[in-house]
C-alpha cells in the first residue's frame, strides 16, 4: 500500500473512532455490564510449575517435593510405578520357576548317577520284567 | 501474566470497537452486544492467564469466531423455521436489512434538508463511512479493521484470521481501494 492508501486507512479510523463517542448510554452500560461479567470469571492465575530450579531452603525444597507429589506427573508415575512392578515381579517369579525346574531334574541326574546300579540296566528289557515281576510279588 | 487491572483496561479499550466490528458484520445490535459479551467471557475464562500482549490477538480471533458461530446457528435456526411455517426466515432477515439501510437513507434525507450546518455534514459523513465499511466483503472489513482500527500488526492479524500475512496484505490493499472509490464515488474527500 503507498502512502496515499495509509493515509486513507487513518482518516477512515478517525472517523470511526468518531462514530463511537455517539453511541448510546444504553449500549455503553451494556458493555461496562458485559465487561464486568467477564472479569468476575476471569480465569484463575496459571499452576506454578513442577519442575523448578534447585530450592535453596528446606522449606522451598520442601514445598517443591509438595507440588511435585500433587501434580499431573505424579498421577502419570502413580500408573506407571505399579505396572513396572507387576513386569519385574512376573518376570521374577518366571525365573524363579526356571530355576526350581532345572534343580528338579538335577537332582533326578544326580539321583540316577549316583545309584549302585549301573545306568545301562535300566535299558535291558529283562531287568525290567525282573523288576515286574517283583511289583507283582509285592 | 494478565492482571485484573490489565484484563479490564483492556476490554474497556477495545469493547466499543469490538461491538461496531459485530455490528457491521450482523447489522443488529442487540445481537452485536450479545457476540461482545460472549467473546469477553470467553477471553476471561480461558484465557485470562495470558500475558496481557496476547489479549489483542486472542480476543480478535474469539470475536470472529463469535461472530461466525452467531451465523451458523441464524442459518440452523432459519432452516428450521422455514420448516414449520410458511415463511422463511431468510427472507424476513433481508427485509429487516433493508430497514435497516432505508432507515439510514432517510435520516441521512431527513438531516440534509433540515440543515446543511457543518456537524450534520459530519455526521452524515461519518454514516457513509461506516455505511461503506460495512458493505465491505467480510474478510476484507475484517482485516482492514484489525490493522487500521485495533492497532494489529501484520503478524498479529494474520494469527487472529488465519491466514497468511501475504493475504492480510492483499485484503487490506483491496479494503482501503474499495473503499476509497466508493468515497470518491460519494464525493466524500477525507
Amino acid at each position: 500500500m503507498n502512502t496515499d492508501d495509509i493515509n486513507l486507512a487513518y482518516k477512515i479510523r478517525h472517523a470511526l473512532n468518531e462514530q463511537l463517542d455517539t453511541l448510546p448510554a444504553s449500549t455503553t452500560d451494556r458493555l461496562a455490564a458485559a465487561r464486568a461479567a467477564a472479569l468476575a470469571r476471569k480465569k484463575a492465575d496459571a499452576p506454578i510449575e513442577y519442575f523448578k530450579p534447585a530450592p535453596s531452603g528446606w522449606r522451598e525444597m520442601l514445598a517443591g517435593v509438595g507440588n511435585f507429589v500433587s501434580g499431573p506427573a505424579m498421577s502419570r508415575l502413580a500408573i506407571a510405578v505399579p505396572v513396572l512392578a507387576l513386569v519385574i515381579g512376573m518376570g521374577g517369579v518366571y525365573q524363579h520357576e526356571q530355576q526350581q525346574q532345572i534343580a528338579e531334574l538335577a537332582d533326578i541326574d544326580a539321583a540316577v548317577l549316583s545309584d549302585e546300579l549301573p545306568l545301562n540296566a535300566y535299558l535291558d528289557p529283562g531287568f525290567s520284567a525282573y523288576l515286574e515281576s517283583q511289583q507283582r510279588r509285592q | 501474566m494478565a492482571t485484573d487491572k490489565e484484563l479490564n483496561d483492556f476490554l474497556e479499550n477495545v469493547e466499543r470497537r469490538a461491538f461496531k466490528q459485530a455490528v457491521y458484520a450482523v447489522r443488529k445490535d442487540e445481537s452485536a452486544l450479545d457476540i461482545v459479551q460472549d467473546a469477553m467471557i470467553k477471553l476471561a475464562e480461558k484465557y485470562g492467564d495470558k500475558p496481557a500482549a496476547e489479549l489483542p490477538m486472542l480476543f480478535q480471533r474469539i470475536l470472529q469466531t463469535t461472530i461466525l458461530d452467531y451465523f451458523r446457528r441464524e442459518k440452523v435456526r432459519n432452516t428450521w423455521v422455514s420448516l414449520f411455517s410458511g415463511f422463511s426466515r431468510r427472507e424476513g432477515d433481508d427485509d429487516d436489512d433493508f430497514d435497516i439501510l432505508n432507515s439510514y437513507e432517510a435520516e441521512e434525507g431527513s438531516a440534509a434538508a433540515e440543515s446543511s450546518a457543518d456537524q450534520i455534514e459530519r455526521e452524515q459523513t461519518l454514516r457513509l463511512i461506516e455505511e461503506e465499511v460495512q458493505k465491505l466483503p467480510t474478510r476484507q472489513r475484517e482485516a482492514f479493521l484489525m490493522r487500521y482500527w485495533q492497532d494489529m500488526d501484520v503478524a498479529e492479524t494474520a494469527e487472529a484470521m488465519g491466514c497468511s500475512e501475504g493475504s492480510v496484505k492483499t485484503h487490506c490493499s483491496r479494503a482501503t481501494h474499495a473503499l476509497a472509490a466508493a468515497l470518491k464515488a460519494k464525493g466524500i474527500t477525507l
